[in-house]
């Protein structure tokens, strides 16, 4: 904004933002029609968003000497036609949901946190000990509530790094958090290669198969587990912390400005302290589900880019803990059709990424409903 | 093992500091791209594809720089223009990246190319010790050793350089004088993207001789972090780059010379490193960077 008001844009320019402004009313309209028809124009703005990034997909696709309308097709009935499959990608958006939240919590104080990568990880090493340690001992639901507890302090101390380093020495979370990613993910390959290697293992080390009672119950009938339903309390429990309550409420007026939360003589540091100490938590409780509900051990790609989904999962959704939980499932859905892709068109699974990030890249320039100084 | 160790360290270094020099312009403009990943990705797979085409490996390092430039435009256009997050954009064109290189690099996994050959620098490369360290390698390297200082003297001793770190310090200055801040963010982002770009050329057309899916392997972040590492000083950038090359190639060496070492644990060390020096260094390090940086950190729009 400061650019524009310096004179240094054209009158074209100056137009054409006027243009926009008042073609998508302010956040909050006075009366109804406004918010209808900002409603209205978000819808379109996604619409052409969505169309646009699968547009620009089909023409990838294309060039690659594939046909793009057999590959959609091939997606939408072998992802979405077949039950077994909508239950992979709703087992699949579980913790991205979940991580998608240590981004949500964070994000409302005005923090960035790039670390549910590595605090998913460290969940997952929290839970393996617990499940490494108690299962001999103890019964096994006591192990799975161990294994919980484990993986949300193991996330929340992870993150704790980040803070106390935002908080003492003034280093921004958004550096700390990505550098600790690769720490976690370094001690991750340490541990399943040296001292919790599975000598049973064959091929690839991984570290020793979670006992069965331990496995996180499903509901009869299906192939999911409750670590859904988790997902799901978390992001109720998260809505309301941050909508209903005074901490919820003085997390954003610290995101809103820090100076003048300081000033009004609101707890600054305990409030940015417990976003981010939550924030790893929950990816901690990320890591947790995919340990004792999907993979049931540690391996090298254990959790592999769950927490850089999750991050864009929350950006997709603005940092709405209801919205995150669509956000999520789509971002799930579009991953589990990578599989059916490299199998019915033999295009390489990663290359659902490309949708991946086209959908973003629309949707995070051209569906802001306010233009945002950089 | 120790002349070992410094070679490794100079031939691994070599990537990450390009990718660092170009983040420093970027950041030295006022923008931070996580992307450069991705663009030291399609420099990769660019540099490898125009090689294999062509058989002439210093059109692939052009071809490298363009496909990076590519990326960081796009990052240029969602975040100077749209106004989007910095962060957000750059992971998202890592993604981007990654998607566009497995489904074009499929084609290229077992191509041969005519890649860069080691080019031992006559009468300097017999010196002992210092010869096979720095001076019996690529000509990217060599390259590399010159690009450090030319862009601290572009960045520091020109106009354009002040230009760019106006922009970064005090964009509003460039307004009053009339200079555009787009445009100056916009080429130091996309020279960024080219330099990212080179870097992941040398990744595959001179240090590995191939292409496989996901090859940079976090390498441009760690040059994200390198540019903290080094407060947004290209000649840092140079010593930090060798430094995290050495760490990378430790565990090899060492495992050559036949110790048995868990390579994980020194993968992790350049890492940790860094977190330890912006723990002590941490406030002076902030210090150092640009202003209009600092702003994308403290008040990033999380909305």
């Amino acid at each position: 904004m400061s650019q524009e008001t310096k004179g240094t844009v054209d009158g074209t320019a100056a137009v054409a933002a006027a243009i926009v402004a008042t073609a998508v009313p302010a956040e909050v309209p006075t009366d109804r029609g406004p918010r209808i028809s900002a409603g209205w124009s978000t819808a379109l703005r996604w619409l052409v968003a969505v169309l646009a990034g699968l547009i620009l997909f089909s023409a990838f696709v294309l060039a690659n000497g594939a046909d793009p309308i057999a590959v959609y097709s091939d997606i939408w009935t072998s992802t979405l036609t077949q039950s077994g499959q909508f239950q992979q990608i709703i087992l699949r958006a579980a913790p991205i949901a979940l991580a998608g939240l240590a981004v949500v919590v964070p994000a409302r104080a005005g923090l960035v946190n790039v670390g549910g990568e590595g605090q998913l990880i460290i969940g997952g090493i929290g839970a393996a000990a617990a499940a490494l340690w108690l299962t001999p001992l103890m019964s096994p639901w006591v192990v799975v509530i161990a294994m919980m507890l484990s993986a949300m302090v193991a996330g929340a101390l992870w993150a704790g790094i980040a803070a106390t380093m935002r908080l003492v020495v003034k280093v921004n979370e958004a550096v700390t958090t990505m550098l600790l990613n690769y720490v976690a993910l370094y001690t991750m390959l340490f541990l399943i290669l040296g001292p919790w290697k599975d000598p049973k293992a064959l091929g690839q080390s991984t570290s020793v198969e979670l006992n069965d009672a331990a496995k996180l119950p499903v509901i009869a009938g299906t192939q999911i587990h409750i670590g859904v339903i988790i997902a799901v309390i978390a992001a109720i429990a998260v809505w309301f912390a941050l909508t209903r309550t005074t901490w919820g409420f003085r997390l954003s007026v610290v995101g809103g400005n820090g100076e003048a939360a300081r000033r009004a003589g609101m707890p600054v540091v305990t409030l940015i302290l417990t976003a981010l100490l939550i924030g790893g938590a929950l990816a901690g409780l990320a890591g947790f589900v995919q340990y004792a509900g999907m993979e049931y051990k540690l391996r090298p790609t254990f959790g592999l880019t769950i927490g850089y989904v999750a991050f864009l999962a929350s950006w997709l959704s603005r940092h709405k803990p209801l919205p995150l939980l669509v956000a999520s499932v789509v971002l799930a859905a579009i991953a589990v059709s990578g599989n059916s892709l490299q199998i019915n068109s033999g295009l390489p699974a990663a290359s659902v990424n490309i949708l991946m990030g086209l959908l973003l890249v629309a949707v995070l320039g051209w569906t802001s409903p306010r233009k945002a100084t950089s | 093992m120790i002349i070992d160790l410094l070679a490794g360290a100079v031939r691994g270094g070599t990537s990450i500091m390009y990718a660092g020099l170009g983040e420093t312009v970027s950041e030295r403009a006022g923008v931070i791209n996580l992307g450069t990943e991705g663009s030291m990705l399609l420099g990769a797979l660019g540099g490898y594809a125009v090689t294999a085409h062509t058989g002439n490996p210093w059109l692939g390092v052009l071809g490298g720089a363009v496909a990076g430039a590519l990326l960081s435009l796009v990052h240029a256009v969602l975040v100077v223009s749209r106004g989007a997050n910095q962060f957000a954009s750059g992971l998202t064109l890592y993604f981007l990246a990654l998607g566009v290189t497995a489904l074009f690099g499929v084609s290229y996994v077992s191509t041969q190319i005519n890649a860069f050959d080691d080019v031992p620098i006559p009468g300097l490369s017999d010196i002992p010790g210092i010869g096979p360290v720095l001076f019996d390698h690529d000509p990217l390297v060599y390259i590399a050793f010159f690009a450090a200082p030319a862009i601290w003297w572009v960045l520091f001793r020109t106009r354009v350089g002040l230009l760019v770190r106006t922009a970064g310090e005090r964009s509003e200055a460039l307004g009053v004088n009339g200079y555009s801040v787009k445009a100056v963010r916009y080429w130091s982002t996309i020279a960024g993207g080219a330099l990212a770009g080179i870097g992941g050329a040398h990744i595959s057309i001179a240090y590995a001789d191939s292409w496989f899916e996901n090859m940079i392997a976090g390498r441009g972040f760690i040059a994200v972090a390198l540019v903290i590492f080094a407060m947004w000083n290209p000649i840092r950038i140079m010593a930090g780059a060798y430094l995290f090359g050495a760490a990378l190639s430790l565990a090899s060496v060492l495992q050559t010379a036949g110790y048995a070492v868990n390579q994980f644990a020194l993968a992790a060390i350049p890492f940790v490193l860094t977190l330890i020096v912006l723990a002590v260094l941490g406030k002076r390090t902030m210090l150092a960077a640009p202003d209009e940086l600092s702003r994308v950190f403290d008040n990033s729009r999380t909305a």
